[in-house]
C-alpha cells in the first residue's frame, strides 16, 4: 500500500500503515478501544519487516519503551486513547524536557475516568495544555478525514524529528473506526540527522547522555527557555489551517477534527439560507493559529466553536479573538455527533439573538 | 448530492461487510464514501449495524440522525430503523425474518424474502450479498458492475474460490426485486 492507489480502509488501519511507510522502527502499545486495531495491524506487519513491536503490560511502559526507543534515534510510536493517554502524561512531560522526538496517537474517547468506547474530543486540553508537569509543550495534530490520518501521521513524524519534541496525532473514535477510500503515496518528508545527539553507542565518539534536567539553577532556566525559543519557531514555522469562505463571512464556524466535516456541511446549508457563513479548521491545534482568528475578528467576523466536549477549544478561540468579536460555544459532552440540522438551528438562534435588526 | 445508508441486522449475517461491498461500489463509481460501524454494546446485544454515506462532494458527517434508506435483515432492526428513515426514504427488509407491516405512510416498503433465497441458493451465508442485489434494484444509484467489481476486490485472492456464488446472490438477489 505504498502508491497513489485509492484504497477503503478504516483510519486505525491507515495510521498504522503510514506509520510503517514513514519509517517507524518500533511500536509499543496496550490494547483499547476505539483505536485496537492499530496495535493489531502493526503486530503483524512489524514482525513481516523485521522491526520492533512490543504489546507492551501497561500504557506506563509502553510510553517509556518509545522514550527508550526514540533516544537512539529510531523513529518509533505508540497509540492510546484518553483515559489510557492519561497514563502516559508523566513520560510526555520528560519526553517534552528530554526533547526526544516521540509520536503518540490518541484516538479519543468519552471521558472523563474509565468514560465509555464513544467517541469524544474532550481531550483537547489535555493534549495541547499538557497533563504532566511542568512548563512544557506538545505539537498537536489534529485530523479529520482517513487521508488526513495518513498526512499528519508522515507529519508527526517529520515534525517530531525536525525539532525534537513529541507530537500527538489527535483522532477520535469517529475517524479510528470510520472508512474512506485514501491514498498513500510515499513518505513526503525528509529525512532528519540525528547524529549529533542519539544514543548509539560511545565507540569512536566521546560518551553522551540525556537528561531530563540540568541540576543547576541557571542552566535550567536557560533550558526551559530554551524549550520555550524551540516553540516559538515551531509556532512560526508549523502553525497550520484551513478556512472556506471567510472572506465576505459574517459569522464563522470553527472545529477541530472530524467535527470540521459537519461545520463544512453546515455553512453550505447556512449559505443557501442565506446566512453567511464561513469555516476555520486548526490544523495544528498546538501551536494554536491566534494570530489569523485575531485578524478574521478584527474584521468583524464572529466566531461559533462547535465541539465534542464542554467549550475546550472554545477558550483559545475567545482568547485568540481577544475581545474583537463575539464568540459562542455549540456543543455536546461526547457520543452522537452533533448533527448538521442541530449546528444550523443553533446558529440560527444566534443569528437571531445577535443580528436581530439585521435579518 | 448527499445520501446515506443503514444495513442492520444479527451479527454473523455479515451486515458489516455488505457495508463494506457497497462502499468499495461506491469508490469504484468514483463517489466520495464513509463507512462507520457501530463499534459499541450493541455488537455484543446481538445486534450490528454500519452506515455508508455517499456524496458528489466531500462526504459531511456519518452518525446522521435520519437515513435515506435502511437495509434491514432482521426484526428487531426493522423496528429499530424504520424510525429514522427519512420521510419520502425507503426501508428495505428481509422478509424471512421480518414481518412484512407499514407503521409510518410517508415511507416506501420493499419486502424480499432474502434469506430464503439464500437457502436455495445453498446457504444463509450469503444472504448479505443477496441482500446488495436487491438493493441495487430498488437504488438507481448502486451500479451492478460496480457491486460484482465491489465483491472481488473484498473477496481478494484468498476466498477466489467463493466468487461464483456470491455472484450468483448478487443476481438472485437482483432479480428478486424486478419480480416483485
Amino acid at each position: 500500500m505504498n502508491s497513489s492507489e485509492k484504497v477503503l480502509i478504516k483510519g486505525n488501519y491507515a495510521i498504522a500503515q503510514a506509520a510503517v511507510n514513514a519509517g517507524c522502527q518500533c511500536y509499543f502499545g496496550y490494547p483499547i478501544t476505539p483505536q485496537t486495531e492499530i496495535g493489531e495491524y502493526l503486530s503483524g506487519k512489524m514482525q513481516e519487516l523485521k522491526r520492533g513491536y512490543v504489546c507492551a503490560e501497561s500504557e506506563l511502559a509502553a510510553i517509556n519503551m518509545v522514550i527508550g526507543a526514540v533516544s537512539t534515534g529510531v523513529k518509533a510510536m505508540t497509540s492510546s486513547s484518553s483515559c489510557a493517554v492519561s497514563l502516559m502524561q508523566e513520560a510526555l512531560s520528560y519526553a517534552a524536557s528530554d526533547e526526544l522526538p516521540v509520536v503518540l496517537v490518541n484516538v479519543m474517547r468519552a471521558g472523563p475516568g474509565l468514560g465509555y468506547i464513544y467517541p469524544a474530543q474532550g481531550d483537547y486540553n489535555q493534549a495541547v495544555y499538557g497533563g504532566g508537569n511542568g512548563d512544557y509543550k506538545i505539537i498537536v495534530l489534529a485530523p479529520s478525514t482517513v487521508q488526513e490520518c495518513i498526512d499528519y501521521t508522515y507529519r508527526a513524524f517529520y515534525l517530531a524529528h525536525k525539532y525534537r519534541n513529541p507530537v500527538i496525532l489527535l483522532a477520535d473514535g469517529l475517524l479510528g473506526q470510520m472508512m474512506e477510500p485514501a491514498s498513500f503515496g510515499e513518505y513526503p518528508y525528509p529525512e532528519i540527522d540525528n547524529s549529533s545527539w542519539a544514543l548509539t553507542g560511545a565507540k569512536n565518539r566521546a560518551s553522551r547522555a540525556i537528561y531530563s534536567c540540568a541540576r543547576d539553577e541557571k542552566k535550567q532556566i536557560e533550558h526551559i527557555k530554551n524549550l520555550f525559543k524551540k516553540f516559538d519557531l515551531i509556532s512560526q514555522n508549523e502553525t497550520s489551517w484551513e478556512e472556506f469562505k471567510t472572506e465576505d463571512a459574517d459569522i464563522i464556524l470553527t472545529a477541530f477534527g472530524s467535527m470540521t466535516r459537519n461545520i463544512k456541511a453546515a455553512m453550505n446549508v447556512l449559505r443557501e439560507k442565506g446566512i453567511k457563513a464561513g469555516c476555520f479548521r486548526p490544523i495544528t491545534l498546538s501551536p494554536f493559529p491566534n494570530n489569523r482568528i485575531e485578524e478574521l475578528a478584527k474584521e468583524g467576523k464572529d466566531f461559533i466553536v462547535v465541539e465534542m466536549n464542554m467549550g475546550q477549544m472554545f477558550k483559545d478561540v475567545k482568547y485568540a479573538i481577544n475581545g474583537a468579536a463575539k464568540a459562542e460555544l455549540i456543543n455536546r459532552p461526547c457520543g452522537e455527533w452533533l448533527s448538521v440540522e442541530d449546528i444550523v438551528s443553533s446558529v440560527e438562534k444566534f443569528m437571531e439573538k445577535n443580528y436581530a435588526a439585521s435579518i | 448530492m448527499e445520501k446515506n445508508f443503514i444495513l442492520a441486522g444479527f451479527g454473523g449475517q455479515g451486515i458489516l461487510l455488505a457495508g463494506t461491498i457497497l462502499a468499495n461500489a461506491f469508490m469504484l463509481d468514483e463517489k466520495n464514501v464513509t463507512w462507520y460501524p457501530c463499534y459499541g454494546a450493541e455488537m455484543r446485544g446481538g445486534t450490528v449495524n454500519c452506515e455508508v454515506v455517499v456524496s458528489d462532494t466531500e462526504v459531511s458527517s456519518v452518525h446522521k440522525r435520519e437515513c435515506d434508506y435502511a437495509l434491514v435483515l432482521n426484526q428487531q432492526s426493522f423496528d429499530r430503523f424504520v424510525k429514522i428513515v427519512k420521510s419520502g426514504g425507503t426501508i428495505i427488509a428481509n422478509s424471512t425474518l421480518v414481518a412484512e407491516a407499514n407503521p409510518r405512510a410517508d415511507i416506501e416498503y420493499v419486502f424480499a424474502p432474502m434469506g430464503k433465497l439464500a437457502n436455495d441458493l445453498g446457504t444463509s451465508k450469503v444472504t448479505n450479498v443477496v441482500s446488495l442485489g436487491v438493493l441495487s434494484s430498488v437504488v438507481d444509484m448502486i451500479s451492478k458492475d460496480a457491486l460484482k467489481l465491489a465483491i472481488e476486490k473484498v473477496l481478494g485472492a484468498k476466498k477466489k474460490d467463493l466468487l461464483p456464488l456470491n455472484m450468483k446472490a448478487l443476481e438472485a438477489g437482483a432479480d428478486l426485486t424486478a419480480k416483485v
